[in-house]
């Protein structure tokens, strides 16, 4: 597996740019599953709806008509069967690529997961792996209440074992899945829901990987480093632009996989900076910027001219009307970020 | 003669609205026009809320078009009122036909600040405390390990009360639904699952969901009797519910009720191409064919209660002209203001929650662009 970008290098697909077309995410998502149905046929995709349909949101539109329902197929309505069915077919030798409707829908699937999809290597001291990735619309700025719109990642990412990625742009979309789906471990592959067809970007026609657990710079800066993933880059990306009106040179670090995690750009950039704000839309208890809040402090507490300061979603259930209030747009951002620069 | 485990579906009405060989009606000339006047409101909440959503003015709708007869028929079997409900996201039905005002259901649909629910949850999951539905959940299944657990307490203390449970075909495939089933029937809770088998969930036809030859049948592997009913037959299902009801509030335990029915329209407004994709036009217009309504409608007009065309537009004018006036209500009541989002996590404030409600209204006061 070889990766396109190094860590840390601001990333942009330059020089495949000539071959690259614009999509938005969800059709980079699209055309990675195609290409991985196309080279592999270990690779089975499958879920509720994904069939004739083609997923609810269309992410797999038309793969079946391609490459038939023994490739692309519908299941009953089970999370735990199919995740749980995933396992099994990835210790046989397949390598599964499966949907689940809404990442709030994932619950019943949870055991299969935690106990069995994360865990088989481990216990069986290697002689077993489970390829499979599992890929699921998640977060919300959708108005679909809690029950779609939650970023549930860090329950995952709190469960040794599995690899938890999130993309925020077509390019990463289909590198990160290509290398999710090649790599041989179980991977959740969250997509962020309200970026499927907002997020629009050049995507090289030919092979390439992101590799896992690298972060991307979004833009370089020197004053404080502005850290997200998923949906709240496009806001984490314009509050960089209120501050640089401002005179405010802000970096932007886009995590890209939270399980690995880069943890050299982040601490390279904070050790820069001297300040850090982290933006994540999941509820503040527990979710995964507290992990780089807490690994920030334990590396570069010198160079800290500011407390980390957390942007996140409300600890509350998603709720329908607030939908907007709730996740963190570019205000909370930028006031984050002064008080970190006024400190 | 309701029998557990029939070759066919009960019915008391043919498809043509003739009294079934032997079957005999029950309900007054009254009570019958009261059933279509239900089921006519289901209908025409669908036109209606179908409308707002084109306009914009709600973001979601589920629609129960073609399964009138099943929810009014489970609304009008049990105690309204008396019975708990743990339904599903479809049921407004159901909810209409238990005296849900339909104020209430169009305030949840356009979470404004008079929906009971207090605008928490997405469109189309009702909720009424005083008539004991209680609010739906999205996520499949999951109301069913409730549903066995509160007809446990019911058996628990006594009450002559009893549990409705109900949930679509696709839902039969959870493990919820076999975990929450089973426990019932191992501790013969009064809990009546039905089965709003309307074929298809989403874009899954019932025959890619499941190998039973039907839905009813699964409940031979829990131990409990399984029924089978005509779902567009309104007058067997009310029977059905009643009577089964009645069976376990004579100290019976759980069983499986399976009705048979179809979706006529979308899922939801997410899939309003639905027979661009997954299903044939046909198929929808040989159960458009099958209207439950029109059923009802031909029985009436055999007994000589004959619904006019002018009797129907009055009706239909009366029901818009309730619905148009619970909309303009509830728009006038406007949206919950930001502030309740804190509140009803918990029983009392937390003080993390009380931080953030600080921090949060701290910004709004600073910045009347709010936060975005
Ligand atoms: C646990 C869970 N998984 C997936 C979904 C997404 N989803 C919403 S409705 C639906 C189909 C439900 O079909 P069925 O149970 O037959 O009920 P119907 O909507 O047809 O009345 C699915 C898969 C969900 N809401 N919950």
């Amino acid at each position: 597996m070889t990766a396109t970008q190094e860590p840390g290098v601001r990333q942009q697909p330059s020089s495949s740019a000539a071959t690259g077309v614009t999509m938005t995410l969800i059709q980079a998502v699209t055309e990675a599953i195609r290409g991985e149905l196309a080279s592999d046929e270990r690779v089975v995709v499958f879920g509720e709806d994904v069939g004739a349909r083609g997923g609810v949101f269309l992410a797999t539109a038309g793969l079946q008509a391609e490459f038939g329902s023994k490739r692309v197929f519908d299941t009953p309505l089970s999370e735990a069967a199919i995740v749980g069915a995933a396992v099994g077919m990835a210790v046989r030798g397949l390598r599964p690529i499966a949907e689940i409707q809404f990442a709030d829908y994932i619950g019943p699937g949870f055991d299969q997961l935690a106990s069995q999809a994360a865990k088989l290597r481990y216990r069986s001291g290697g002689q077993f792996t489970c390829p499979l990735v599992i890929r699921t619309p998640s977060g919300g700025g959708v108005k679909g209440g809690h029950h779609h719109s939650q970023s549930p990642e860090a329950y995952y990412c709190h469960t040794p074992g599995l690899k938890v990625v999130m993309p925020s742009t077509p390019y990463d979309a289909a590198g990160l899945l290509r290398a999710a789906s090649r790599g041989d471990d179980p991977v959740m592959f969250f997509e962020p829901k309200r970026l499927y067809r907002a997020a629009k970007g050049e995507v090289p026609t030919e092979d390439y990987v992101v590799e896992l657990g690298k972060a991307a710079i979004r833009q370089e800066g020197s004053d404080i480093s502005l850290i997200g993933y998923g949906g709240v880059m496009p806001d984490v990306l314009k509050a960089a632009e209120a501050l640089a009106g401002e005179g405010v040179s802000a970096e932007v670090i886009d995590l890209r996989s939270l399980v690995p995690w880069d943890r050299d750009t982040v601490l390279t950039s904070v050790a820069k900076t001297g300040r850090a704000v982290l933006v994540s839309e999941s509820p503040r208890i527990g979710n995964f910027m507290g992990e780089v809040a807490s690994v920030v402090q334990e590396e570069v507490f010198d160079s800290l001219l500011a407390p980390v300061i957390q942007v996140a979603g409300f600890d509350t259930p998603y709720p329908y009307v607030q939908d907007r209030i709730y996740l963190p747009g570019p205000t909370r951002i930028v006031r984050a970020a002064v008080k970190a620069l006024t400190y | 003669m309701l029998e557990a485990f029939p070759a066919e579906p009960y019915r008391l009405l043919a498809e043509d609205g003739t009294l079934m060989a032997g079957a005999s009606v029950t309900q007054s000339p009254a009570q019958l026009r009261e059933l279509w006047q239900d089921m006519t409101v289901v209908r025409e909440f669908d036109r209606k809320l179908i409308t707002l959503l084109r306009q914009g003015r709600t973001t979601f709708y589920a629609q129960a078009s073609g399964m009138e007869a099943t929810q009014i028929g489970i609304a009008r079997g049990i105690r309204a009122g008396h019975d708990w409900i743990w339904g599903y996201y479809r049921d407004h039905g159901i909810a209409l036909g238990i005296g849900v005002p339909i104020e209430e259901l169009v305030a949840q649909m356009l979470g404004a600040n008079t929906d009971p629910n207090r605008g928490r949850q997405m469109p189309h999951h009702p909720g009424s405390r005083s008539r004991r539905f209680v609010s739906s959940s999205s996520s499949i299944a999951n109301q069913v390990p409730p549903a066995a657990g509160m007809a446990m307490a019911q058996r628990y203390l006594g009450t002559d009360e009893v549990t409705i449970c109900t949930f679509g075909d696709g839902a039969t495939s959870e493990g919820d639904w076999h975990a929450g089933v089973n426990m019932a029937a191992v501790n013969d809770a009064p809990c009546l699952f039905i089965c709003e088998n309307n074929q298809w969930a989403i874009s899954t036809a019932v025959h890619h969901q499941t190998r039973s030859e039907s839905i009813h049948i699964k409940a031979r592997a829990y131990g409990i009797p399984g029924y089978y009913v005509d779902g567009n037959d309104v007058l067997a299902v009310q029977q059905a519910v009643s009577t089964l009801t009645d069976q376990m509030r004579a100290g019976g335990g759980p069983v499986l009720l399976e009705c048979l029915t179809y979706r006529v329209g979308s899922h939801s407004n997410a899939d309003a191409d639905a027979e661009k994709t997954y299903r044939s036009r046909d198929e929808v217009k040989s159960w458009t064919g099958r209207d439950p309504i029109v059923r009802l409608e031909r029985f009436m007009a055999s007994q000589g209660l004959e619904i006019g065309a002018e009797e129907r537009a009055a009706e239909v004018t009366r029901i818009h002209s309730l619905i148009d006036s619970a909309v303009q209500k509830a728009e006038e009541s406007g949206q919950p203001d930001w502030r309740i989002m804190f509140e009803d996590v918990y029983g009392d404030l937390p003080v993390h929650l009380r931080w953030q409600y600080d921090h949060l209204r701290a910004e709004q006061l600073a910045g009347q662009e709010g936060t975005r």
